[in-house]
């Protein structure tokens, strides 16, 4: 019987193996089974400057609701599958409209809505000022000296009725 | 003297006209929330109007399966419930009474959307507010986020070319939904 003699494996036959592995880790990778750190750390970015649509004012990534769940989900889905933060960004203002932006864009309407409670109580105050300060302005009319003298007048027989009393 | 005497007693008169008037307007507002219906749902814009309808397909609480793509043809009031919410609890009358007006008239077809809960909480739901339309489960909330949907209630209505061409946020009425179609049926929508 004559052995069979095994030798070292050849160059290329271990190359093949190398290039196979990194093919298999790449390729587990690019499909997202195993999930990138990158595609990770940019959904976590994105998740960050969205709000949650059932809550107030707290971002997708602060949020435990359902709907902030299926938000993150969508997405991690739409980082991994390569699209840009502007098209993930204009994929959910599509469905919400811009208010699913923690900092939605500023609009000439947006900016009448925030100023105008400041303008109203700047006008309110200003009216209160004014009138008191119409109150607290001198009376028109002019204290002559009969009003004077009618006053004098008063005051002695106020202490004169003191006087008595005592 | 007398003019002195005279001013405080026109600014006295003054204050209690102030009064008064400020008295009057915060019983008429009292009275108005008091008294006014019970909150409904309003009309409430949405990115989808006028774009196709997003995708309703998945199985249905009670096993069965939906799809929205083969009602083409049909108006579809798309409406995303869950049992813990009030306002679908006291809307749930008000569907009933339009899927069996419409069933009878094998018009327009009513679907529900299950909103965080559990299919078989909504199960029990339908089942005891006497249901008889689909409810599509949607565990991973995907069909209300293609919808965009914030909080239920919330109806959508499309029309027999399969477009949304109205949205109603918060409790819903016969009425509402009737009129909805009317309307969308006048613009030919």
């Amino acid at each position: 019987m004559r052995g069979v003699r095994r030798g070292p494996a050849p160059a290329h036959l271990v190359w093949l193996v190398v290039v196979v592995g990194l093919a298999v880790v790449v390729g587990f990778s690019l499909t997202g089974r195993g999930g990138s750190p990158d595609a990770a750390r940019r959904a976590a970015s994105l998740d960050a400057v969205l709000k949650c649509p059932s809550c107030d004012g707290i971002s997708v990534a602060d949020s435990s609701a359902s709907s902030a769940a299926a938000i993150r989900q969508v997405v991690l889905a739409r980082v991994r599958a390569g699209q840009s933060d502007e098209q993930i960004e204009s994929y959910l203002v599509g469905l919400y409209g811009p208010s699913i932006l923690l900092d939605p864009p500023r609009s000439g309407l947006t900016t009448v809505v925030w100023v105008a409670p400041a303008v109203a109580a700047a006008g309110g105050l200003g009216g209160l000022a004014l009138f008191f300060w119409r109150r607290r302005r001198p009376a028109a009319v002019a204290v002559t000296s009969a009003d004077e003298a009618l006053v004098d007048e008063a005051l002695a027989e106020a202490a004169g009725w003191h006087g008595a009393r005592r | 003297m007398t003019a002195v005497v005279e001013a405080r007693r026109r600014g006295r008169h003054t204050a209690r006209w102030i009064a008064g008037t400020v008295l009057v307007v915060v019983a008429a507002l009292v009275a108005l929330l008091a008294t006014r219906p019970p909150a409904s749902a309003t009309e409430v814009f949405t990115p989808l109007l006028g774009k196709p309808a997003p995708a309703v397909s998945g199985t249905t609480v009670t096993g069965g399966h939906f799809d929205l793509a083969a009602e083409r043809g049909r108006w579809v009031w798309v409406n995303f419930f869950a049992s813990w919410c009030p306002p679908c609890q006291a809307e749930e009358p008000a569907l009933v009474t339009f899927a069996y007006e419409h069933r009878a008239q094998g018009g327009a077809v009513l679907v529900g959307v299950v909103y965080d809960d559990t299919a078989a909480d909504a199960r029990a739901f339908d089942r005891s507010a006497g249901a008889s339309w689909p409810a599509v489960v949607d565990p991973g909330g995907q069909i209300a986020l293609r919808y965009g949907v914030r909080g239920p209630p919330e109806s959508f209505l499309v029309s027999p070319r399969g477009v949304v061409v109205a949205h109603l946020d918060g409790q819903v009425k016969t009425s509402d939904l009737d009129g909805q179609m009317a309307a969308a049926t006048r613009d030919g929508l």
